[in-house]
């Protein structure tokens, strides 16, 4: 390729104008050496091109599925959790002091123990009496509750 | 199966160079394409029915890396304060543009927004035409047509800076 068909190529290349072939033309030109001084700010520009295609991807492989962690939830656990410990040393007592723990005592039972024994029939016949008002109780409600039926028969 | 392996085999290196391109970082490119052949993986069967594999599986490229990008973005100003930035790292773009006028190309390049710098990538390292640019990002041909416009002259004008102050 001449030096003036170079200069009008390159000029139709700034401008959109250029076809694929015409461009890689182009770059065989400059890659050739023998560039003309008007040219000359240009060789770095295809040389920046040539050496980019000749990057490839990396044969080492890697994990192709990672464990995807729910970040933004663990982020915030433990934003909490700092905050809850925080909080603890800060507000929370310095001196622990271990709560009162109730000592039961042993009950003497006989002070409640009936030694005379009038006073023990005396208590005997209240309970048999209480019993006795509680069992009749039963029957006399179950004879009023079956009149009232009677008569919302009758 | 095996027209899905040979699909993607053919494939692998130009959606790392794409990723790689958007996101400007190894690692990062690298994550890029093993989420994009995993999913892909999930949808084998629909990819090898497609008219275009590549150009599906170039735009889904471009789309995860755009996404890794932005986060990249949230995580790198969180990080800023606590680390400072560590200058030994270069991805494999930065290594080749290893003078000062290709490393100025390549620090241009990524001031770009992700769309155009990737129209331009695709049209000078991969050699698409417009149309497969058009069906592998997704913009139509006209959007394509101005990317490149506008990125080549943005190139045009730091190439001539550069010569001015050189000579």
């Amino acid at each position: 390729m001449t030096h003036t068909t170079a200069k009008k190529l390159l000029d139709r290349y700034f401008l959109e104008e250029t076809t694929l072939v015409e461009e890689q033309q182009l770059r065989a030109y400059f890659r050739a050496g023998d560039i003309h001084p008007d040219l000359a700010a240009y060789p770095p520009l295809f040389s920046y091109w040539e050496q980019a295609g000749e990057i490839v991807a990396p044969k080492a492989k890697r994990p192709a599925v990672r464990l995807k962690l729910p970040m933004r939830w663990l982020t915030a656990a433990a934003a909490s959790a700092v905050l809850l410990l925080s909080l603890n040393t800060w507000v929370g007592p310095t001196e622990t002091t271990p709560p009162p723990i109730a000592e039961a005592q042993p009950i003497d039972w006989s002070k409640y123990e009936v030694t005379d024994p009038e006073e023990a029939y005396r208590l005997l016949r209240g309970a048999l009496k209480i019993a006795s008002t509680e069992i009749n109780r039963g029957p006399k409600i179950t004879i009023r509750e079956l009149g009232e039926v009677s008569k919302m028969l009758k | 199966m095996d027209q899905y392996s040979s699909i993607i085999t053919s494939v692998r290196d130009r959606l790392y160079r794409l990723a790689l391109r958007v996101v400007n970082d190894a690692d990062e490119a690298e994550d890029v394409v093993q989420d994009v052949l995993v999913k892909s993986w999930k949808k084998r069967e629909q990819i090898v029915g497609l008219d275009n594999p590549p150009a599906w599986l170039m735009r889904m490229t471009k789309h995860q890396a755009i996404d890794r990008l932005r986060s990249a973005k949230v995580r790198c100003t969180r990080e800023t304060e606590a680390a400072a930035p560590d200058f030994a790292t270069h991805t494999p773009f930065q290594i080749a543009a290893s003078n000062d006028t290709l490393s100025h190309i390549h620090r241009l390049l990524q001031q770009l927004p992700p769309d155009q710098r990737t129209v331009l990538h695709l049209r000078e390292v991969e050699g698409m035409d417009y149309k497969e640019i058009a069906e592998a990002t997704g913009l139509s041909l006209q959007q394509v047509k101005t990317y490149l416009h506008r990125g080549r002259g943005k190139l045009r004008t730091l190439l001539l800076q550069q010569r001015i102050v050189e000579s």
